[in-house]
């Protein structure tokens, strides 16, 4: 099973599982989206990055910052980086779209983007895979992450998940059968190492940890089941089944917590 | 003697192969896989003035525009063109093999670099929930599912211009761990004005034609499809395939946003972390299919990789790249490109590059202009995109 060394987490209710009201839905009253704002990082090299870049530097930070790791211990082609969304390419793309894009700003359109800013601050050169979907999306990348583990293709996994809403709030307004109030703008990241196969991965049944986070942190898409491995780690489970539901397809992991 | 594929490597971890069973295509060179394939060896041109949209205020108004889509065996073609672009690749492989799996075990995963993105666009301008689902990067992945009823795992991968190649290996991971039976994995991206405005501000477009590898080489042009192959574990497959994927392995640059990192050290890593998944060298391989963008930058570096790679071997290894022919399809290419090693192996014809007339000193490759008569048994596929993604197959071919 694969086992978790420390999970970075920021949402709109601030940083970490501390931060998280007991009734999400309660705490956000009318607000259609809980933001989450745009972390203070400096340097040249950000001046272009986009707001969900810049979350997902933060939260690799947070989550390293959390496992006792360095910069220098996950940087290399040992160390595997898995990146999950679904939304966190539209602000970009609806910028484009709208004539605020330049020719530098295209690049930033990609999902792609999100990872490759975090590869180039902490120097990941390791497999990389990126998906989009909710979080569905984010059980089948702890699974990808937890191959790459097991087949020796990587000794550290970080697998990162970025959810924005604020830009394109009318548009997920209007699709809010997928996606029940309140949305909740997030960045995490779980920082994970091998132990074995043995991951349970496949469809399953809604799991207690997955209702908790949608009560505690509203919904927040992909980054769904890393707040709910957040959560476990923070009550000292052992272990955490965690699962997620995106447009009708559930599916579930087990990972060491 | 040929070098053995059962080697194992303790550097970068096994893969384990896979079949691939059969493949299906939407292309503008043809819209099923036998127009296709007749088209890249006889050095049809795909590329064409774009019509379906205003291109009138861009620099480049060409590209592998798919003229007219032909109508489904089965059912509507939806609204969404990159739905529609999968389905017709789906229609398409569904004449050649069938999904025998229980559904629950059969899984789809393709890659994307703009998912639905067009349908997004139109979005903004629209009322209505359905636009906006539609505008979501996975929206066309859970189209292709529905149409397949395929009720297992659905992924979307977007490694940008890689992502036909990593969907692949995600889907040969899939059946690896046995969290499927069976894979459907591939590729789309649409030719749309979205993706043309951004390249076209880029100036990475060429007024010219595409020449991968050619010394007058200055950029290249989009072009659009979707391509699609069913895998299975190999013990699994009928007899009857068009080969293996040996092994696969992605990196990471973690260089720059948009450019290759100029020593091309992550497109390195992934091709040897391909080789070592399937247990073999550098010396195993007969073929290359290049990423081959035409671009100075991109064509240089891979140059530079391969050489590193395959050792003394390499000028004598043949390379080629399509996009010469169809334009840079983007997240279909990748499995374009696979598709068309298997169908070497299988035919002993190699496509030329099409575009490719007078060396380049600094591309010293075995590249052709013209289809020539080879029969490759272990092909390596290379591919980059936006995001420092590299991703690489190597592939064996049935004779």
């Amino acid at each position: 099973m694969t086992r978790v060394l420390g999970v970075g987490l920021l949402t709109g209710w601030g940083a970490g599982v501390a931060a998280l009201p007991e009734d999400a839905r309660q705490a956000a009253g009318a607000r259609r989206v809980v933001p989450l704002a745009t972390p203070p990082l400096a340097g040249e090299r950000f001046r272009r990055a986009t707001r969900e870049c810049l979350l997902g530097v933060a939260a690799v930070e947070a989550a390293l910052r959390e496992s006792g790791l360095s910069r220098a211990a996950v940087a290399g082609p040992r160390t595997a980086l898995v990146y999950v969304t679904a939304a966190a390419y539209a602000a970009s793309n609806k910028g484009f779209i709208e004539g605020a894009g330049t020719t530098l700003h295209f690049p930033y359109t990609a999902p792609s983007a999100v990872p490759a800013e975090v590869a180039i601050e902490y120097g990941l050169t390791g497999g990389y895979v990126i998906l989009v979907g909710g979080a569905t999306a984010a059980v089948d990348a702890l699974w990808q992450a937890g191959t790459l583990l097991a087949a020796g293709r990587a000794d550290t996994a970080l697998v990162l998940a970025v959810e924005t809403f604020e830009e394109c709030a009318d548009l997920w307004a209007r699709g809010r059968w997928a996606t029940p109030r309140p949305l909740v703008e997030a960045a995490a990241c779980a920082v994970l190492i091998g132990g074995g196969d043995d991951t349970g991965y496949g469809p399953g049944a809604a799991s207690t940890l997955e209702a908790l986070v949608a009560r505690r942190a509203g919904e927040t898409l992909a980054c769904g089941p890393l707040v709910g491995l957040a959560l476990a780690r923070a009550a000292g489970a052992p272990s955490a089944r965690l699962s997620g539901c995106w447009r009708g397809r559930r599916a579930q992991i087990a990972v060491a917590t | 003697m040929r070098p053995d594929l059962g080697r194992t490597s303790p550097t970068f971890g096994r893969t384990s192969a896979v079949a691939v069973v059969a493949a299906g295509v939407a292309t503008p060179l043809g819209l099923d896989l036998v127009t296709f394939w007749s088209a890249l060896c006889t050095g049809v041109d795909g590329i064409s003035a774009i019509e379906r949209f205003r291109v009138d205020d861009l620099r480049v108004g060409r590209g592998g525009e798919i003229k007219k889509l032909r109508t489904l065996r089965h059912g509507r073609l939806p609204r969404c063109r990159a739905s529609a672009l999968l389905l017709l690749a789906a229609d398409d492989l569904l004449t050649r093999a069938a999904l025998t799996a229980d559904p629950a075990r059969v899984a789809v995963v393709v890659g994307t670099a703009l998912g639905g993105v067009e349908e997004g666009e139109r979005a903004l301008g629209e009322r209505g929930a359905r636009a906006a689902a539609a505008g979501l990067y996975d929206s066309p992945a859970h189209a292709l599912a529905e149409r397949l009823a395929a009720r297992g795992p659905v992924l979307t991968v977007s490694t940008a211009c890689a992502s036909g190649a990593t969907a692949m290996g995600v889907g040969a991971d899939l059946l690896a761990a046995r969290a499927a039976d069976l894979v459907v994995a591939g590729g789309y991206d649409v030719l749309c004005r979205f993706v043309m405005r951004g390249f076209d501000a880029l100036r990475s477009l060429t007024r010219e034609s595409v020449r991968p590898f050619d010394r007058r080489r200055s950029g290249l042009l989009l072009g659009e499809g979707a391509a699609l192959v069913l895998m299975a574990r190999d013990a699994d497959a009928p007899r009857m395939r068009l080969g293996r994927l040996l092994g696969h392995a992605s990196s990471s640059d973690g260089s720059h946003v948009a450019a290759p990192d100029p020593q091309g050290r992550g497109l390195e890593h992934a091709v040897r972390g391909a080789l070592a998944a399937a247990g073999v060298g550098g010396d195993a391989v007969d073929f290359v299919s290049a990423h081959g963008t035409g671009t100075p930058l991109n064509d240089r570096i891979e140059t530079a990789v391969l050489r590193r790679v395959l050792g003394p071997r390499a000028g004598a290894v043949p390379v080629n790249s399509i996009k010469g022919a169809l334009g840079h399809t983007m997240g279909a290419a990748a499995t374009l490109e696979a598709i068309m090693c298997l169908l070497a192996s299988r035919d002993g014809v190699v496509p030329g590059t099409a575009g490719y007339e007078e060396p380049d000193p600094a591309c010293e490759l075995d590249v052709r202009g013209a289809a020539r008569a080879a029969r490759p048994r272990v092909s390596l596929s290379t591919s980059l995109g936006f995001g420092g993604c590299n991703a690489a197959l190597l592939l064996e071919g049935v004779s």
